[in-house]
């Protein structure tokens, strides 16, 4: 009997912090649906007395906001690409091929995991402003690109293959890149899942970058968006909200889709 | 079957094409900018001007700028209220997630996690909503409790654990998943062999649990103290690095140091002594660990 009460005792604490969890964003998106009158009123209702829609509508034809979304996703998705092809390549030689200085390469790589970003944020910025690429979708898409952490991560997967598939294409007189594209890309969905969410969640996340190279505000990324119309509209609180859910639901939709294979992928990227 | 992984000349080829792009992009923006930042900081620099060699000078100034020790202070302040926190927590949570299974298991895992997709702009929007002095959920509470208004944001006393909550927050989930998946690795059987030599819970926890989870507490403190000193978004939008510099820290400081001053020497000079203080910190954290009171 007291064992059973402390089960439940366990799963209402549980039930518990899950809600706190999700509270914040819910009571976000309740934001978005009220009027800006009641936004902060008291006493503190926390379904909207009414529920307004013209928030989330004004925000869904408003050209800057549409725009900002669409650029961040187009954005997000080409550097994803880039940075599992990129890095999954060099992953590859790094697992399996054999050539002189090999270890230098791997060193050469692997140092820049200890840099952190803000040692080089200034330094980058100068860089890019002298290959002219300030304003330009390649500041964003570009400078993000090659990480040590990901050619780690998937080097790791890669060691973990056995070699027997290869061995059999070696014999059909494939060459290395084929062997790269056809045998190991397709048993790469796993950690690629893992790289490429993480990728993604940067570069549709990212501020402070696109707040120091981008000032044209055709290019403005959602969140520098988001963080400028905090500071323009002031206090209309609903609106704000409504912007916020709305860039929070690719997000987390993509999270809710891939979460099996994120919370595994906790055990693949081999913290132990 | 060996011989097909020997070296031979195209092998040599293909490597070098297929490591082509990522070393010329780490070397573009990642190796290039780290030295650039070494020659910058010994500059009197801009964009505009001849630059001038002056030495020390730039990391003389910085060391002399009480800002710059208060925003490092600010960065350690931030990281010792979050880390803590976030820790015990995230430990006593995975503990409890362990005995839950199921789709009700499932389903305070995924709760938890959400946060960690939402970035700190939205964070730092959802705070400063709650946070709001007169119509917020924080005094809201605060005042149903019989308790005075507080200005979360503006007080000196409670700006910088005001945005600390929400760092708190948006880490909580993963390090408790983190904590859970090293949990699940420790094999039952050392469990159940304690309990016949009589081991209390207590006894399991510190002779079993803790010690097996070494290396995840270990990376979890690095990734998350270095993480925690370099937080910009929360301080950027909520303070702003106020009241009186309180929320200021190290990142927040260097990017507005940038914004304001066209000599990058002084700004790229304070990045290298915080990247140099950060490995400080990890290299103790390391030590301490490894120190023979932790393998015991």
């Amino acid at each position: 009997m007291k064992e059973k009460l402390n089960i439940y005792g366990l799963k209402l604490i549980g039930f518990l912090v899950a809600i706190l969890s999700i509270f914040p964003l819910i009571w976000m998106a309740m934001a978005g649906f009220k009027k800006e009158s009641e936004v902060l009123s008291y006493p503190f209702k926390f379904f909207p007395s009414e529920w307004i829609l013209t928030n989330y509508i004004e925000l869904l034809q408003n050209p800057a906001f549409m725009r900002s979304i669409g650029l961040t996703l187009f954005v997000a998705v080409v550097a994803t690409t880039l940075i599992i092809f990129i890095n999954s390549m060099a992953a590859y030689v790094f697992a399996r091929l054999e050539f002189p200085t090999k270890n230098f390469w791997w060193l050469y790589v692997i140092m820049t995991l200890f840099i952190p970003s803000m040692a080089i944020l200034i330094p980058s910025y100068i860089v890019v402003a002298k290959l002219h690429m300030l304003n330009t979708i390649y500041v964003l898409i570009i400078p993000g690109i090659a990480s040590a952490m990901n050619v780690f991560l998937i080097r790791q997967f890669y060691l973990n293959i056995p070699t027997e598939l290869e061995d059999a294409a070696f014999i059909d007189g494939a060459n290395r890149f084929k062997i790269y594209w056809y045998i190991f890309l397709p048993l790469s969905v796993p950690v690629f899942v893992l790289v490429g969410i993480t990728a993604f969640l940067g570069y549709w996340n990212s501020l402070i970058w696109p707040i120091m190279t981008i000032s044209d505000e055709r290019l403005y990324q959602i969140m520098q968006l988001l963080a400028y119309f905090r500071s323009d509209q002031g206090n209309d609180w609903a609106m704000i909200m409504a912007g916020s859910t709305i860039a929070a639901i690719p997000v987390i939709v993509l999270f809710l889709i891939f979460q099996r294979h994120l919370i595994e992928g906790i055990k693949i990227s081999g913290i132990k | 079957m060996k011989k097909l992984s020997a070296i031979n000349r195209s092998d040599k080829k293909t490597a070098f094409l297929m490591l082509l792009p990522l070393i010329g992009l780490l070397t573009a923006f990642v190796i290039i900018p780290l030295f650039y930042a070494v020659f910058v900081s010994f500059y009197k620099w801009n964009f505009y001007q001849e630059n001038i060699f002056i030495g020390f000078e730039n990391y003389k100034r910085v060391l002399s700028d009480p800002l710059f020790y208060k925003a490092m202070w600010t960065g350690l302040k931030f990281a010792a209220i979050v880390i803590p926190i976030q820790f015990v927590l995230a430990f006593l949570f995975a503990n409890l997630i362990r005995t839950l299974g199921g789709k009700f298991g499932g389903f305070v895992k995924t709760s938890i996690y959400i946060p960690h997709v939402i970035s700190g702009v939205v964070a730092s929007i959802i705070f400063l909503f709650i946070y709001d002095f007169d119509g917020g959920l924080a005094n809201f509470i605060i005042q149903s409790l019989g308790l005075e208004k507080v200005a979360w944001l503006a007080d000196v006393k409670f700006a910088l654990a005001s945005i600390s909550v929400p760092a708190i927050w948006l880490g909580f989930g993963l390090t408790t998943l983190v904590m859970l998946a090293g949990l699940n690795d420790i094999p039952k059987t050392y469990y159940e062999a304690a309990v016949i030599d009589g081991a209390n819970a207590w006894h399991k926890m510190i002779y079993i649990t803790i010690p097996l989870l070494k290396n995840i507490f270990l990376y979890l403190l690095v990734v998350g103290v270095t993480g925690a000193i370099q937080q910009f978004d929360l301080p950027y939008l909520m303070t702003g690095g106020g009241p009186l510099n309180e929320t200021m820290t190290p990142n927040l400081f260097i990017f507005t140091h940038f914004t304001k001053d066209p000599y990058m020497g002084y700004t790229v000079s304070s990045a290298l002594l915080l990247f140099v203080i950060l490995a400080v910190i990890s290299a103790v954290i390391f030590k301490l660990f490894n120190s023979k009171k932790m393998d015991s």
